[in-house]
């Protein structure tokens, strides 16, 4: 028997979803993210291209799309609220809005709880949420908890996981 | 023995037969076609072709030669029908306890069939009650016109429209008078409630005036009502018409009609159902389910299983074109038509128990389907899966991703039908928190507005105990349609 970790239902072995919850079983997400090693982490993006101008108008951008890792998958999420960045972790009761555990996340050194994205004063703004590996905007590292201005065309990086930014 | 003889539908049996069904089918046909009966001489060709079968088939060690035989024949076999098994795994654990086993199993055209398109036998039941009045009907109507223009000769169309009655509008024909038809199509206006057990019978009838051997029988139902009264009737005549090839694609227009309803009635005779939320669909929907129905070349197909002990089926799922409860009989799944454009995916949930250790055969999986266009018209592939039985698990075996992909979609699929389960029974928060849970499934799936739809159907819930027709139908059908295909954002 095996347990799913988020509904607690009870499946016979060699399940692959929890049919109560639709929660993926074989997924190990109690593992911490491991530190990559100091000095290690660099900027991987490329530092020519995707830097663009600032262009706020009105009430600012209604959603943000983002184009992740190298599977290139693009998700449109809405901006009228916070969106964490993470790892789905329902045993920590973490759920973040964009679950970046597919992407290769734990690999890239994403944390559970990484960062996250939301509109302030019709400014974008990204936030490092005091994560392990650090999240990069273009290149510069951001100071935890202090958010700054996220624009269409940047390039956001959770630790070595690369993101382009399309806002709409 | 003759191997190049199919014993197997000489007797009107599958593959996977058992001896006891193989001695059941010979001595019903033995019964039908004995010398003494009738003085034909065929009957006595057909008698001794059906004794010959159930010789070599009712003896094990004759069968085992002729199946290997025709089997090493089977690679130069040409089948019109392809299949290509995704196991979830290779390894399986030496346990007591039961463990789950998936079958991913793709189902594809031979890609080299010949392009000849089998006829279309057709009937269109049009709901023409009072509130189709407007947009919708002059749609329909337009919908009709572009379908005429688009058959061939040799296709049959019968045209009926419901309100109270049924009317027979344009009785089954083929060499339709396209200009004669498209003006009756025209002169449909709208009045009465709607009964569509009526209509429905009215177009089954007409079907069955103008069926062949090799035609392709639908019937397209559309309505934007409910229906009161008659729907054990309908979902009757629904499974009747499956059982004599007849597929229904029953279509629900706005949000008032009754989507268990059609639904049901679509599954059981292997149609589609479809919400058509705005008027301005109707013409495109029409026009490619007729399309679709065009490039059939199978008429039925039927999937049989046959386990080793130990191994039993629990649940089937159809998984593409769109997801769909599948319903076993017994180790027997009736699938439908399939298209050269398109093939299917289904999903196979399998419970294992009390293997010995060693390569193990777990399942024979067989597809047959009718393919009228082929000489020999019963097409069939099959193959054999088997598992490693270890008494330690190979850390390094992965679950194949289409099979995490497919099973991640159809548990969004799963919560949808408990939720609605769970509204059924009452269970109102049940049914408000799975809701919820589906939206960050969707979400993280990147389907951003099937996600709002659920969040906002949640948040109704929880405040008024009830779902809103069209958030309803919004969740049910988004929700099967996730495997259509990776979702791509339009770029504007």
């Amino acid at each position: 028997m095996i347990k799913c970790p988020f509904c607690g239902t009870a499946h016979v072995e060699n399940t692959l979803f929890c049919s109560e919850c639709g929660t993926y079983l074989l997924e190990d997400d109690r593992r911490g993210t491991d530190p990559l090693g100091t000095g290690e982490i660099g900027w991987v993006g490329s530092d020519e291209e995707g830097v663009a101008e600032a262009s706020v108008q009105g009430s600012g951008p209604l959603a943000v799309r983002l184009r992740i890792g190298e599977s290139g998958r693009e998700i449109e999420v809405p901006l009228n609220k916070a969106i964490h960045l993470g790892r789905l972790d329902p045993a920590s009761d973490v759920f973040p809005e964009i679950d970046l555990s597919e992407d290769g996340g734990l690999e890239k050194g994403v944390s559970r709880r990484h960062a996250r994205i939301l509109k302030r004063e019709g400014t974008v703004v990204a936030e490092d949420l005091g994560s392990i590996n650090g999240t990069f905007i273009n290149g510069k590292r951001l100071a935890p908890y202090l958010p700054e201005a996220l624009h269409d065309g940047d390039q956001l990086q959770l630790g070595k996981l690369l993101i382009e930014v399309e806002l709409a | 023995m003759q191997y190049d003889k199919d014993y197997y539908s000489i007797l009107g049996i599958p593959q996977t037969a058992s001896e006891d069904e193989v001695r059941k089918a010979y001595r019903a046909l033995a019964r039908e076609h004995h010398p003494d009966s009738s003085e034909d001489p065929q009957t006595a060709e057909k008698f001794q072709e059906l004794q010959e079968a159930y010789e070599v088939l009712s003896s094990p060690t004759q069968r085992q030669k002729y199946d290997h035989f025709r089997a090493q024949q089977g690679s130069d076999r040409s089948s019109a029908i392809h299949l290509r098994p995704v196991a979830s795994h290779k390894t399986l654990l030496a346990m007591p306890e039961e463990q789950a086993y998936y079958v991913l199993l793709n189902i594809m055209p031979a890609t080299d069939l010949p392009a000849s398109r089998l006829p279309l036998n057709l009937c269109l039941v049009l709901d023409r009650s009072t509130s189709m009045q407007g947009m919708r009907l002059q749609q329909v109507k337009e919908a009709t016109r572009q379908i005429i223009d688009s058959l061939q000769a040799n296709d049959a169309l019968s045209l009926v429209v419901f309100s109270d009655r049924a009317e027979v509008l344009l009785p089954a024909q083929s060499n339709i008078d396209k200009a004669m038809a498209k003006s009756i199509a025209s002169t449909i206006q709208p009045s009465g409630g709607t009964e569509m057990l009526q209509g429905l019978l009215a177009g089954l009838q007409e079907i069955e005036n103008t069926r062949s051997e090799d035609s392709v029988n639908h019937l397209i139902l559309l309505t934007d009502g409910q229906t009161y009264g008659d729907e054990q009737g309908c979902l009757e005549e629904a499974q009747a018409a499956g059982r004599s090839q007849i597929s229904l694609s029953t279509m629900g227009i706005g949000s008032d009609w009754n989507e268990d309803l059609l639904d049901q009635m679509a599954a059981l005779s292997n149609g589609t159902s479809t919400y058509i939320d705005s008027p301005r669909k109707v013409v495109d929907i029409f026009k490619e389910t007729v399309r679709s129905l065009g490039l059939v070349i199978a008429r039925e197909l039927v999937l049989s299983v046959n386990p080793s002990s130990g191994v039993r089926m629990h649940e089937a799922f159809q998984i593409t074109p769109h997801i769909r409860r599948l319903d076993p009989q017994g180790n027997r799944i009736v699938l439908g038509p399939l298209g050269s454009d398109q093939g299917k995916a289904v999903l196979l949930e399998f419970r294992v128990e009390g293997l010995s250790s060693g390569q193990q055969r777990l399942m024979r999986i067989t597809v047959e389907g009718d393919v009228p266009g082929q000489v020999d018209r019963r097409s069939w592939e099959w193959v054999e899966l088997t598992a490693q039985v270890a008494d330690t698990p190979d850390a390094s075996a992965d679950i194949p991703p289409p099979i995490v992909t497919a099973l991640g979609k159809l548990a969004i699929f799963r919560m949808q039908e408990k939720a609605m389960a769970d509204l059924e029974a009452g269970e109102i928060s049940a049914a408000t928190q799975r809701l919820e849970t589906m939206a960050t499934r969707l979400l993280n799936l990147g389907e951003t507005d099937l996600a709002r739809a659920a969040l906002l159907e949640a948040g109704r819930l929880a405040r008024t105990g009830d779902l809103s027709a069209e958030g309803r139908k919004k969740i049910r059908y988004g929700t099967r349609a996730l495997s259509i295909l990776p979702k791509e954002i339009p770029h504007d």
